[in-house]
């Protein structure tokens, strides 16, 4: 494949150009509301009983606990934190919620069992004590949520880099003055820029929130683990943004584009989960995305976190290649 | 004289104010049947928290409802107007009273956050900040992106 001079200029051109027309065009207006509510609202969800039980000790005792807080926060976020990173399975978390009941139920006699039994269960892994313990666990669950959940929005805002444009015949215009692999990567970039923008702002917004209204975890903390998470976030829409450029690049219908991608991003995930039912290596099957490792980017080892970053790289360099391969040798 | 092309996102923002439009009349609805029954619904079933809630609602007055049903109906119908202004690229049905839906609905939000006890949805939280979301994006595209569209 001959890269025909992808010229610096031309795409920061083009980048900028396309991030400012994505709101203008209606893709961008569309993802830009979808992210903000769909973020807020799993932060609303997530922080709305913790403030509720700040409001009721403050109602039974006067001032609020945050030790005790944050503790409440540790027991119930420890076995769906577990679950999420495939630290326990399902049925390990309901042994450790049965052993949890037992130790509270039982009488003098059976107590040290119970608490043993209970110890076997509840022992954080490093990972989950990482995130739970030494981080915000708030803003740690909060983010989860969004690493599994941005992947399924991202569509909305990429899904049509250059299939209208295919559709429409104006590349046609285009092309007289630049070359495709400037609009092709130009695009992808503006649509980075984009999502990267509209990460910040979801971020930044729960951040501030729970450091001026709660305040259950110091500010440094906070800003810190904020800027890890922010940094996962944007850096895991990369390769989203790059199967929409490539599945934008293959068919010229910005309809069929936008279907296609939703199908390929949630079919991986469900064809991985629905077929190691009946055969377990299917589950290999989401690694085709970064669907199998993409919660390493919140790995408390270095070696983990880079490694995804690494491989958020390399699934974009495919990716997008795959998709300047088709669109350099296409008919516009 | 070539027919001015409209954006697609103000077709969007114009489908998604039809929306939210319609969710609107619908809640107001709601509220008057609410308001209507609220002394008829049974209580006995309700936890600590549904009841406070409930009863906060129960002693909150005529002028207070009636403010809340005016706020809420005058939005939608804004919302309505400049959605059709929007499609329509026309200057004052679409870009002011866009304008005047965006100022009303963040000055009525920070209102109710003040005014109203948090059972009532008063008060600041993330919820506060979701419902101005949409006013904002709307009062800064009016006025930025497309801000030369709108000249009809």
């Amino acid at each position: 494949m001959n890269l025909k001079r992808p010229t610096i200029g031309h795409i920061r051109l083009i980048s900028l150009y396309w991030s400012r027309y994505a709101v203008r065009s209606g893709s961008g207006l569309v993802y830009l509301l979808i992210a903000l509510i769909f973020g807020l609202s799993v932060a609303h969800i997530l922080i709305m009983p913790v403030e509720q039980l700040m409001a009721r000790q403050e109602r039974e005792m006067g001032h609020t606990d945050p030790q005790a807080i944050r503790n409440t926060i540790i027991d119930i976020g420890q076995p769906v934190t577990q679950w999420i990173l495939g630290q326990k399975s399902m049925k390990e978390i309901i042994q450790q919620s049965a052993a949890r009941q037992r130790s509270v139920t039982s009488d003098s006699n059976d107590t040290a069992v119970g608490v043993e039994e209970q110890k076997k269960y509840a022992d954080f892994d490093p990972w989950t004590s990482f995130l739970l313990e030494k981080r915000p666990a708030l803003l740690s669950a909060i983010f989860l949520v969004l690493l599994f959940g941005m992947p399924f929005v991202i569509s909305f805002l990429a899904y049509n880099q250059v299939s209208g444009d295919i559709q429409s015949y104006g590349l046609r215009y285009l092309l007289l003055r630049t070359e495709r692999s400037n609009i092709y990567f130009g695009r992808f970039l503006g649509t980075v820029i984009f999502s990267t923008a509209v990460v910040a702002i979801i971020v930044v917004t729960i951040t501030f929130y729970l450091g001026m209204k709660t305040r259950i975890y110091p500010a440094l903390a906070l800003a810190g683990w904020a800027a890890h998470g922010f940094l996962a976030l944007a850096i895991l829409m990369v390769p989203y943004i790059a199967v929409c450029s490539l599945i934008s690049a293959l068919v010229d219908s910005p309809f069929l584009s936008l279907v296609l991608a939703k199908v390929t991003i949630a079919g991986v995930l469900l064809g991985a989960i629905a077929g190691s039912f009946a055969w377990k290596p299917a589950k290999y099957f989401m690694y085709v995305l970064p669907w199998g490792w993409q919660s390493n980017l919140l790995h408390p080892e270095p070696a983990h976190w880079l490694g995804a970053v690494l491989a958020c790289l390399v699934y974009t360099a495919l990716f997008l290649m795959l998709g300047y391969y088709r669109f350099q040798t296409r008919d516009l | 004289m070539s027919e001015q092309k409209r954006p697609g996102g103000l077709t969007a923002l114009a489908v998604i104010n039809f929306i939210f439009s319609g969710w609107g009349f619908i809640g107001l609805l709601g509220l008057a049947a609410f308001f209507a029954f609220i002394g008829k619904i049974p209580t006995d079933d309700m936890n600590e928290a549904q009841k406070t809630q409930f009863e906060a609602f129960q002693n909150m007055g005529l002028p207070v409802f009636i403010f809340i049903f005016a706020l809420s109906l005058i939005s939608s119908v804004l919302l309505l107007l400049s959605g059709i202004g929007y499609l329509k690229l026309k200057k004052f049905l679409g870009r002011m009273i866009g304008n005047t839906y965006a100022v009303i609905s963040i000055v009525s939000s920070v209102i109710s956050g003040i005014m109203f006890p948090s059972e009532m949805g008063g008060g600041f939280n993330i919820g506060t900040i979701i419902g101005l979301i949409y006013p904002i994006i709307t009062l800064i595209l009016l006025n930025t992106t497309f801000k030369e569209d709108l000249t009809n």
